[in-house]
């Protein structure tokens, strides 16, 4: 990989949203992380167009066209 | 030291062996027909298993656009089913498949009423598409999202509810068979040496897939269990092991597939960090994107080229996926989002490398079982990681662990009761605490490291018949020189000692395995089976599979025709 890519790998003080979210939840409750999650979980959903079956479905679509490209370009 | 041991026996109708999600399924729904059950696992039940840490996601069903079981299995074995499956040109029994397929549903409304949550966040279910057709299309198989960060305790819980006798820290020595058939086994607590010999009509072998004939990356696996997902440290091949020293028949040995390596950000070719149907960008190491390899052939060409290591990346997905790919984690492997973080790696933007030719890897066979997941040793059933229907995953294992716990009185209800031969007893006995005994000896784990090295040095997934031969050699030396010297300085380590002779005997079976199958079987697959020196098809092994027992102490390795799909299955029509 060259130089300039290196820092793809790692980045100082990365902190995922959900982790921090439950992270907190659990030290403001004093409860496990496994309970912050289950009380955090249905808030972050809601943030998600997860229901929206038809536009994940255009995502795949997309992602695989892409793919078929690729394949074709590779094998040129 | 053994001698100062007593003996327990403890009489049951159906011993489980593995506190996964075949042994707690199969245990529970045995139980609900009045069975009585004991099961044993060498950790406990409550975190054990692949899905100790937790799930995300099961499957597969067949799903959208109404097809039938039969639609979906033409489709699964047509290229769109877990490489292990497709490996050898359908080497699993379809009518297997077919049943797994068919039960899928019923095992999912088992499941609930077991009391483990099946809803997405919603109450409703999470269904999302599995695979695609060759234009693009998603397909019409279908898994299913679950918050499953807890099933283990759920289903530990539910077991123990139900009467069933959990022996934990217990770990299997070998099966007790009379005539043929299974009467029993034997077992180790794990903290205190007791031997305890169980006398059974039935048993259940569900322990999980075997890894640690491989090296893992990073060394060594058991102190890094948080890194693996399809290798837990946990999976020593004690089901596939005990079921070949009774005769029972392995396949498909000699062919593997890369494990996933999460923590280290290795994944398998064409493994996709997420499970919702969109696949990575592959890029090789100068940053230029790249068709991702199907396999072992295709990295190598990629290898050829001086173009790897090969990374993958998802930042190209939209937020909402990285969403997704959050939740994902946290119902999988809950703490690997803060790992992730102290390390500063996010996994929704950053590289990871794909696994090319090394690292830690994952037997793509298992214990040859028919459609009623009946093993060819009468008395012994499996599912799961450990049989040949491998690689199916969480929504296999469910299947089979369900579909085994409500048919596995009918033949507990006709079996004879169960004789055990003492002798077999004693000498099971001594093999097993001989390490107790033993000072200045070999820890099994520095023999573990030697079996590891030389599967990695001498097979691998490109394979030659030197090779082969030499590794087998140096195998059979690590075996006399060491095995009669492996010591356990505590009851612990008695448990590795005895996994490192499971890890032994199935890297030998390996190589054996390998040894026989003297062509190069292709496809778009990660678990091709690769042989340099035979780099052809041979079509006289299309539709065969070896398969593998021990015999009167000698390995006996059988090609054998696969069965055809049941004609009454073919027929199906909706």
């Amino acid at each position: 990989m060259p130089e300039s890519e290196l820092d793809k790998h790692y980045e100082e003080n990365y902190q995922s949203p959900l982790w921090n979210l439950v992270k907190n939840r659990a030290e403001q409750k004093d409860i496990s992380y496994y309970a912050a999650y289950r009380e955090v979980l249905p808030e972050y959903q809601k943030t998600i167009r997860y229901k929206d079956a038809e536009w994940v479905m255009e995502q795949i679509r997309k992602r695989n066209m892409e793919i078929i490209e690729q394949r074709k370009a590779n094998s040129k | 030291m053994s001698q100062k041991i007593a003996n327990k026996v403890v009489e049951t109708d159906v011993l489980v062996i593995g506190g996964g999600i075949v042994g707690c399924t199969a245990a529970w729904k045995a139980a609900e027909h009045g069975l009585n059950v004991a099961l044993i696992e060498k950790s406990k039940p409550e975190r054990s298993g692949k899905t100790g840490q937790g799930m995300d996601e099961i499957g597969i069903f067949p799903g959208r656009d109404g097809v039938t079981t039969l639609d979906a299995l033409n489709l699964y074995l047509g290229g769109r089913g877990p490489s292990s499956l497709r490996a050898a040109n359908r080497v699993l029994d379809p009518n297997v498949l077919y049943k797994i397929f068919d039960n899928a549903l019923w095992a999912l409304d088992e499941m609930e009423r077991m009391g483990i949550s099946m809803r997405y966040v919603d109450g409703e279910f999470g269904w999302m598409p599995y695979g695609s057709y060759p234009n693009g299309e998603p397909g019409p198989l279908i898994e299913l999202r679950v918050h499953w960060h807890n099933v283990k305790p759920e289903m530990a819980s539910a077991i123990r509810k139900n009467g069933i006798k959990v022996f934990e820290r217990t770990m299997v020595v070998d099966l007790l068979t009379n005539n043929g058939i299974v009467v029993g086994a034997t077992a180790v607590n794990t903290r205190t040496a007791e031997f305890i010999t169980f006398k059974a009509k039935a048993i259940v072998l569900g322990t999980g897939d075997f890894s640690r004939h491989y090296n893992p990356s990073p060394p060594p696996c058991w102190k890094y269990k948080m890194a693996y997902n399809n290798c837990p440290a946990s999976a020593a091949g004690d089901g596939h092991a005990v079921a070949f020293r009774a005769g029972a028949d392995i396949t498909r040995t000699e062919t593997m597939q890369p494990a996933i390596v999460r923590d280290e950000i290795l994944l398998q070719p064409g493994q996709f960090y997420l499970n919702d149907g969109i696949t990575a960008k592959t890029f090789n190491w100068k940053g230029e994107e790249i068709s991702r390899p199907e396999g072992p052939l295709e990295y190598l060409q990629y290898f050829n080229k001086g173009m790897v290591p090969l990374y993958q990346t998802l930042e190209h997905l939209p937020d909402d996926f990285q969403k997704r790919l959050e939740i994902h984690i946290m119902d999988e492997t809950p703490l690997r989002l803060k790992l992730h973080g102290d390390r500063g790696f996010n996994p929704g933007k950053h590289w990871y490398q794909v696994a090319g030719n090394r690292g830690s890897h994952v037997l793509s066979g298992g214990i040859v079982i028919d459609e009623y997941f009946q093993t060819t040793l009468k008395g012994v059933y499996a599912g799961g990681e450990c049989s040949e229907a491998c690689g199916i995953g969480a929504g296999g294992a469910l299947t089979a662990g369900m579909s085994i716990g409500e048919n596995i009185h009918r033949y507990v209800s006709t079996a004879p009761e169960p004789v055990i031969d003492k002798a077999m007893v004693e000498h099971q006995k001594r093999t097993a605490l001989a390490p107790l005994s033993v000072k200045d000896g070999t820890v099994p784990m520095e023999l573990e490291c030697s079996i590891r090295s030389i599967c990695e040095e001498f097979a691998g997934p490109i394979k030659t018949e030197g090779m082969l031969r030499e590794g087998l050699r140096r195998l059979s030396s690590l075996k006399r020189a060491f095995l009669p010297k492996l010591m356990a300085i505590n009851p612990h380590y008695l448990m590795r000692c005895m996994e490192v002779r499971n890890i032994l005997d199935l890297a030998e079976v390996h190589f054996k395995t390998a040894l026989e199958r003297k062509e190069t079987r292709s496809g778009s697959s990660k678990s091709q089976f690769i042989r340099l020196d035979y780099p052809e098809n041979d079509p006289s092994l299309d539709n065969k599979h070896f398969c593998v027992r021990m015999e009167n102490g000698k390995t006996m390795i059988v090609a054998k025709e696969v069965p055809e799909l049941n004609q009454e299955y073919a027929k199906e029509k909706n």
